[in-house]
């Protein structure tokens, strides 16, 4: 029983995907599986709420150590199933209107979503490589979920190749843990590593198998950061990112730019911290902060720069979520500093909550200006929008401000969070070239803002209306309800998350003891 | 134990390495041989491509129904269960109620997969 309430978040989507497998097969005609599929994603969110609010069942060796669920993945379990009914949502009205509406689509969505949350949760090898499958099949379905469609088959194929071969190298570098510690879980992986330095006194023999243990290790922890950079989108990993997200129907791109990126982000963190995060005794492998920082501000230049020329919005909205993944790979550089890293830890928590909802909400703007047919993908299909809708032009611009980073919207917080823990971890250069990047990343969001309030359409143009859907309403104000009370209570929502990962850092293994006299 | 485990790598793994470098020798000799020995008189009839011996008719590159994609997918799935079955059965004893349940669990899975393939049409060869 302990089992299946420590397992119920991941458990209430896995069940519930089967049932609406079973409703989808034997229903008449296909659609209104929406609303199903979203309320099993906000009880999913509820019970892990519920579970926070109710303590965390110490006692977890029902989970031999396969599964870490404690605050920090019942906070991103809540992140992940709040995107994916917001998904669902958009998913109804988008399908719906663009004549998509198979039952198909409902019980990948939740599938996924089980996947995320397992991912999230692994404090094992094996279960990353599971919950990472599990997550990516869905959504490379729903990816090409637009069969008549050339650029939806491309952009699932290529997302499908690309991340087959990041997965494969995920398991090699997982292969190579294991053959130098003997151990899957990240406990017992970091603490075969931590004592590699003890025995080496010992004899010469014991001495070299520690240097090809460290190397191998090293090895191994590039193979982990390749394969999560490709997942996360990060420059120089993401060339898949602006076809498969252009190419997919947009609700889809909602699910991927924003649930699969916290769910990846999430177990990122986790497996970094857990098994090199102590700077003392992983070795030269203790020097990733510093290699991921490169990758850090080559992941927000790249993708700001190319997301300043783009003339489509779709992909514009791509190259903005490779620049956000730029930002949260601050936090994550900054989360194993002693004393300052919890906070830096808290920051990626909640940068991954602010950017779900600011990022689910711009992308169903975008969904609900375009009806059938009429697709609104082009900053030009937006021309005098806002003018012409007042109520979905604000909808639009309130999104893309928090995505901006204005203050009254959740986005200022997130970013100022994730800039201030690199400051204190003392990345002064790297949080000035994330400042400069935010700064030009203002041009293109609200260029679309220019475009939708103060330009006229080109005289013959098809004018960009909403689409009536009430479940895109629905969705767009939960979104919004989110960006405006995070942004409103930003220190609340930061304690949480902080508390989220304060029981994280307790849990996890001789990572403060072992290393805390050898912090700079 | 480290002397040892090195040594016993390299002699484990040294006959396939053996394996490799003379299968290797044998096919580039024979190769090799062939191209340089071997009478040369092309002719046309000689030059087309051939099927089993007679001419080849149509194109090289044909498309396969996704039928039988899904055929082999169900035979895969279904080959993976007997595949847990058969360890399960021998250890039916020693798991136990658990060991029931969880293979009933995974095995309503299973059939809730097939019940969908089967109301899907996945099983229909003629549609």
């Amino acid at each position: 029983m302990n089992l299946v309430l420590l397992l119920s978040p991941i458990l209430i989507p896995t069940v519930g995907a089967l049932v609406l497998m079973m409703l989808d097969a034997f229903q008449k005609e296909d659609g209104g599986l929406a609303m199903p599929t979203a309320l099993l994603h906000f009880t999913a969110a509820a019970m892990a709420l519920a579970l926070w609010q109710r303590g965390v069942p110490s006692d977890t060796s029902a989970l031999h150590g396969f599964l870490a669920i404690d605050k920090t993945s019942l906070f991103l379990d809540a992140t992940i199933a709040l995107g994916g009914g917001i998904a669902s949502l958009l998913a109804g009205g988008y399908l719906a209107e663009h004549k998509l509406d198979r039952g198909e689509y409902y019980p990948l969505i939740a599938f996924s979503t089980a996947g995320a949350m397992l991912l999230v949760s692994a404090s094992d090898m094996l279960m990353l490589f599971l919950g990472l499958e599990t997550m990516s099949l869905g959504v490379y379905a729903m990816t090409g979920f637009r069969r008549g469609s050339p650029r939806s088959a491309e952009a699932s194929l290529k997302y499908f190749l690309l991340g087959s071969f990041a997965a494969a190298l995920m398991l090699f570098g997982s292969a190579l843990l294991y053959a130098v510690t003997g151990h899957t879980d990240y406990a017992g992986i970091a603490e075969v590593l931590h004592a590699a330095p003890a025995n080496a006194a010992a004899d010469a023999a014991a001495a070299i198998q520690v240097v090809t243990r460290s190397r191998i290790s090293i090895l191994a922890m590039l193979l982990i950061v390749i394969a999560m950079a490709f997942k996360v989108g990060a420059v120089p990993f993401h060339m898949w990112t602006p076809d498969a997200y252009e190419g997919a129907p947009t609700s889809t791109m909602a699910y991927m730019s924003s649930v699969v990126k916290a769910a990846a982000f999430g177990a990122f963190a986790r497996v970094m911290l857990a098994v090199y995060g102590d700077a003392a005794s992983a070795g030269s492998a203790a020097g990733w902060p510093a290699m991921l920082a490169w990758v850090a501000v080559a992941t927000m230049t790249v993708g700001n720069l190319v997301a300043l020329t783009q003339t489509s919005v779709k992909r514009m909205l791509a190259y903005s979520s490779i620049a956000h993944a730029g930002y949260v790979l601050l936090g994550v550089i900054a989360a194993p500093r002693e004393g300052t890293g919890t906070t830096a830890y808290a920051s990626v928590l909640f940068y991954l909550l602010a950017y779900t909802v600011s990022n689910m909400g711009a992308v169903g703007a975008l969904i609900l200006a375009g009806r059938r047919g009429a697709e609104s993908v082009s900053y030009d299909d937006l021309a005098g929008y806002a003018r012409r809708h007042p109520a979905a032009g604000f909808a639009m611009t309130l999104f893309l401000l928090s995505l901006t980073g204005v203050p009254p919207t959740v986005g200022f917080f997130a970013k100022f969070y994730v800039i201030r823990a690199t400051l204190d971890a003392g990345y002064t250069a790297l949080a000035l070239i994330a400042v400069v990047n935010s700064a030009v990343s203002a041009y293109y969001y609200l260029g679309v803002l220019v475009k939708m309030y103060m330009r006229d359409p080109a005289p013959g143009a098809a004018l960009a209306s909403p689409m009536r859907s009430g479940y895109v309403t629905v969705a767009i104000l939960t979104a919004a309800v989110f960006v405006v009370w995070m942004g409103v209570m930003p220190e609340r929502w930061l304690d949480l998350a902080r508390e989220a990962v304060g029981a994280a850092t307790a849990a996890a293994p001789s990572a403060a003891t072992a290393g805390g006299n050898a912090a700079p | 134990m480290n002397d040892a485990s090195q040594l016993s790598l390299t002699q484990s793994y040294g006959p396939i390495f053996m394996i490799v470098a003379f299968s290797l020798f044998i096919a580039v000799t024979m190769f090799t041989l062939a191209s340089l020995l071997g009478p040369k008189n092309p002719t046309p009839e000689k030059a087309i491509p051939y099927e089993c011996g007679s001419e080849s008719t149509g194109a090289a590159h044909v498309k396969q129904s996704v039928k039988f994609y899904l055929t082999a997918i169900l035979f895969v799935v279904f080959d993976i269960e007997a595949i847990f079955l058969y360890p399960w059965a021998v250890l039916f004893q020693r798991l136990g109620v658990t060991g029931l349940v969880e293979m009933l669990v995974f095995l309503t899975v299973l059939t809730a997969a097939l019940v969908y393939c089967w109301k899907k049409g996945a099983l229909e060869w003629q549609t």
